[in-house]
């Protein structure tokens, strides 16, 4: 929010030929931001001053606009990256040619002019404010699981993610496992991702449903208590037994249901006379043996 | 009135010598590719026996056919709702074992084999597996098995005879057994059209022939359990259900059925029945007893022009009604009332009829010589009273051809033999006119009748046999598509995608 109307203000009092680097500003603080920072410090990704002089034009267009292609190929810049960074890889932002133009643009021009820049990057990663309630984390809970509503008819986090804590079934299985993401991405990673997600699956849905700053803190605070514990191998072990009690109770009722079906007819049939013929037999030879030996005596 | 015509069927299983050509002609015709090979849509069982599959007449087990509760029909399976709620775990399927596992043999290792101190030896390779195999059973696994006390004491007809019947049918000396051939019955009112979801098997509406369309078929398998004869067979590589299709080309050309046309003992005859499809629902729901008499109730003379003129109505053609004219099936079961249709219990009024086998007359040792009744006290009269001393249990022949009902099979069984003793006292001359005419008195017939049997029986024409009607199908198909583009070859499994709809 504050960020659009930083850019709102922005754009409002650049003149017209800076317009490339000023949509390069406003695609930043939507889509960067949560990660990076120019010259505010490295947060889930590098801080991007004088990302230009460090990198070749074509490669950092490259690198905005396909990571994923990129890091998949194993280009060695890329992979070293990865590596640097806990192996947090850059997602694919689905940004169009001409964000990527812009945003190149823009980071260009900050590059040139660290010194101007200061403080605006810091507003745009601020935590959360925290207003006159308190965030709750079982608030933040409710709200994953879907009891209670977003504001904004966004759907429940537990629609696409697990995490540690919400009972053996788990969530979706979409989104990767939020456990330990509060310790992946940060405090104000996680701030900045909770007030507008830049993930190609999640920013469509989101966008139009964005959560309020109450929701965020509530969702922030279960987040990071959440990062602390960690989905236990017990509750993986919960779920398989739940599966296997569920398919026990199923084979049970429709073996009852179809209790009286059709068995083997030939092999039981052949069986039981074979049986019935060996015990005529066997009471014959007792027969012929007493009399046998009676005889032989 | 709904008069339509229905290619029907006679086997006369005093002439069958149980050499299984049918089931031979019909196999190499129909059943020999993949998927198919246990399937014997023609097969010659020995009664008694358990026949294939393994005691298909047990509908306690099986659950095939209908059965009439208070008179309304239903079918033995399932109801509409069981058919839904069974719908994806049909419970009343044979399994392969019932019918039987089916194998070739390692042919090449007789040519191949290392040489060694033993002859090679072929061993049996399953058709379905392809892994080396035990034979545990075949498809005429019990033949000629009369008195084993593996098969033929577990034949179902021989449940309701009594102890002293039941110990004459396996002593030995006194032992008897007859060939029984199956085919589909094409019956009138089919359990295995009835049972089928997916509308796949139906009638043929100009002769009565009941087919499954393998494009509609979606393998429910009901066809299978809701048919009592089990004359429906799944075929597992295409996953469609098949059955015998009674030649349906071949008569259309002309020709008989390649089971008939094979046929060495002669004992098939093929030939149109009318009947008044209006009174089926009646004559299936009939009493045990009546069923028989309800079933030739249902068949119409093809000579009463009121019934004509509805068959034609109907739209039955005038060279079929020609054909019914000189159906040698009518004459053997409406007319001479001989042939009689296997369980009709079932109560699918099935439209192939069998003429019940002569018994053999009952011979004991006795004395150290083996006595036929009192032959030599009599002469040839005991000819006259072979009935009371057959070897068969009428009772055995009642559950098979009347529902118990052994009234009816006496009066066949009377009937066949007063045409033995009246031609024999015509040809052999040892037996006395009194006694020839005393048998036909017994058996309730003129001499002109006896003759037309004996004709018929022993001395027919191949036209005579089978009179093919007119099947004019490349008229009927004119009315819906061009038969330039049906002129291509048919065949097996689906040509075409089945279509969806939805
Ligand atoms: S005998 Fe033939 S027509 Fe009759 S129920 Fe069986 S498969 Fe159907
Ligand atoms: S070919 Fe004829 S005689 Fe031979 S088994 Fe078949 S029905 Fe009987």
């Amino acid at each position: 929010m504050l960020a659009l109307l930083a850019a709102v203000w922005l754009a409002a009092g650049s003149p017209a030929a800076a317009q490339s680097a000023d949509d390069g500003e406003a695609v930043f603080s939507a889509k960067c931001a949560a990660c990076h920072t120019i010259g505010g410090g490295t947060l889930v990704g590098p801080d991007l001053e004088g990302v230009s002089d460090r990198r070749e034009p074509e490669w950092l267009s490259r690198w905005i606009a396909e990571p994923d292609l990129m890091l998949a190929e194993g280009e060695p810049i890329a992979t070293d990256m990865l590596a640097e960074f806990n192996n947090i890889p850059m997602p694919n932002l689905g940004l169009t040619d001409v964000e990527v133009a812009s945003l190149v643009a823009y980071l260009d021009a900050r590059s040139g002019a660290t010194a101007v820049s200061e403080p605006e990057q810091v507003q745009a990663v601020e935590p959360i404010v925290v207003g006159p309630f308190e965030p709750s984390g079982d608030t933040g809970k409710r709200l994953f699981e879907g009891s209670d509503r977003f504001d904004n008819g966004g759907p429940p986090c537990l629609a696409c993610h697990s995490i540690a804590g919400i009972g053996a079934l788990g969530g979706g299985a979409l989104g990767p496992d939020l456990t330990g993401a509060y310790g992946k991405f940060g405090e104000s990673g996680m701030a900045s991702i909770l007030a507008a997600p830049p993930f190609q699956t999640m920013s469509p849905i989101f966008d139009d449903r964005p959560l309020t700053e109450e929701e965020q803190a509530h969702l922030a605070l279960f987040l990071s208590q959440a990062a602390v514990s960690s989905r236990t191998a017990a509750s993986v072990g919960q779920l398989a037994l739940l599966g296997a009690a569920g398919a026990v109770v199923l084979l049970l009722a429709t073996q009852l249901l179809w209790r009286r079906r059709l068995r083997e007819v030939r092999r039981p049939m052949v069986a039981r006379s074979r049986a019935r013929i060996e015990r005529s037999r066997q009471a014959e030879d007792e027969r012929r043996g007493t009399t046998s030996e009676t005889e032989s005596r | 009135m709904d008069i339509r015509a229905q290619v029907s069927m006679v086997f006369h299983l005093d002439k069958c010598i149980g050499c299984h050509t049918c089931s031979v002609a019909c196999k190499n015709i129909w059943t020999d590719r993949e998927g198919v090979e246990y399937q014997w849509w023609n097969n010659v069982e020995t009664k008694p026996g358990t026949g294939y599959p393994t005691l298909w007449e047990n509908q306690d087990e099986y659950k095939g056919g209908w059965e009439a509760e208070d008179g309304r029909l239903q079918l033995k399976l399932q109801s509409k709702i069981g058919t839904l709620g069974n719908i994806f775990y049909n419970r009343r399927l044979p399994t392969v074992n019932d019918y039987y596992e089916p194998w070739t043999y390692d042919y090449e290792h007789l040519f191949n084999a290392p040489e060694g101190d033993d002859q090679p030896t072929a061993r049996p390779i399953s058709l379905i597996t392809g892994e080396f195999m035990e034979i545990e059973s075949g498809p005429n696994w019990d033949d000629d098995l009369g008195g084993s006390p593996v098969y033929a004491s577990n034949d179902p007809n021989v449940g309701s005879l009594t102890d002293e019947e039941r110990t004459q049918l396996n002593e030995i000396e006194r032992v008897m057994f007859f060939y029984l051939p199956r085919i589909c019955n094409h019956c009138i009112n089919p359990g295995c059209v009835a049972a089928c979801p997916a509308g796949a098997a139906y009638k043929r509406g100009e002769d009565g022939i009941v087919l499954v369309n393998q494009d509609k078929c979606r393998a429910w398998r009901m066809c299978i359990s809701g048919c009592p004869y089990k004359k429906v067979y799944y075929n597992w590589s295409t996953g469609k259900s098949e059955k015998c299709v009674l030649c349906f080309p071949r008569l259309e050309s002309g020709q008989a059925p390649a089971c008939f046309h094979s046929c060495v003992g002669r004992i098939r005859y093929l030939g149109v029945l009318l009947y008044d499809a209006d009174r089926i629902e009646e004559v299936a729901s009939s009493p045990e007893s009546e069923l028989v008499e309800a079933q030739r109730g249902i068949i119409q003379d093809p000579f009463d022009p009121e019934v004509i003129a509805a068959a034609k109505a109907n739209g039955v053609t005038d060279g079929m009604l020609q054909a019914a004219k000189h159906s040698p099936v009518y004459k053997f079961v409406k007319e001479w009332k001989l042939a009689l249709p296997l369980h009709p219990e079932f109560r699918t009024v099935p439209m192939l009829y069998y003429v019940p086998p002569m018994l053999p007359v009952l011979a004991k040792m006795k004395d150290g010589k083996y006595d036929v009744a009192d032959a030599e006290v009599e002469g040839l009269k005991p000819q006259l009273t072979s009935l009371e001393n057959a070897r068969a249990p009428l009772a055995y022949m009642a559950n098979l051809f009347s529902a118990g009902n052994e009234d009816i099979v006496t009066e066949v069984y009377r009937k066949l033999i007063a045409v033995r003793v009246y031609k024999r006292a015509e040809k052999v001359g040892d037996i006395t006119q009194e006694e020839a005419q005393e048998a036909l008195a017994l058996g309730n017939m003129t001499a002109e009748e006896a003759e037309a049997i004996f004709r018929l029986t022993a001395l027919p024409s191949f036209e005579e046999r089978f009179v093919v009607p007119p099947l004019a199908r490349e008229v009927a198909i004119e009315q819906i598509e061009s038969p330039y583009d049906r002129k291509r070859e048919g065949g097996f499994g689906s040509r075409t995608a089945p279509g969806r709809r939805w």
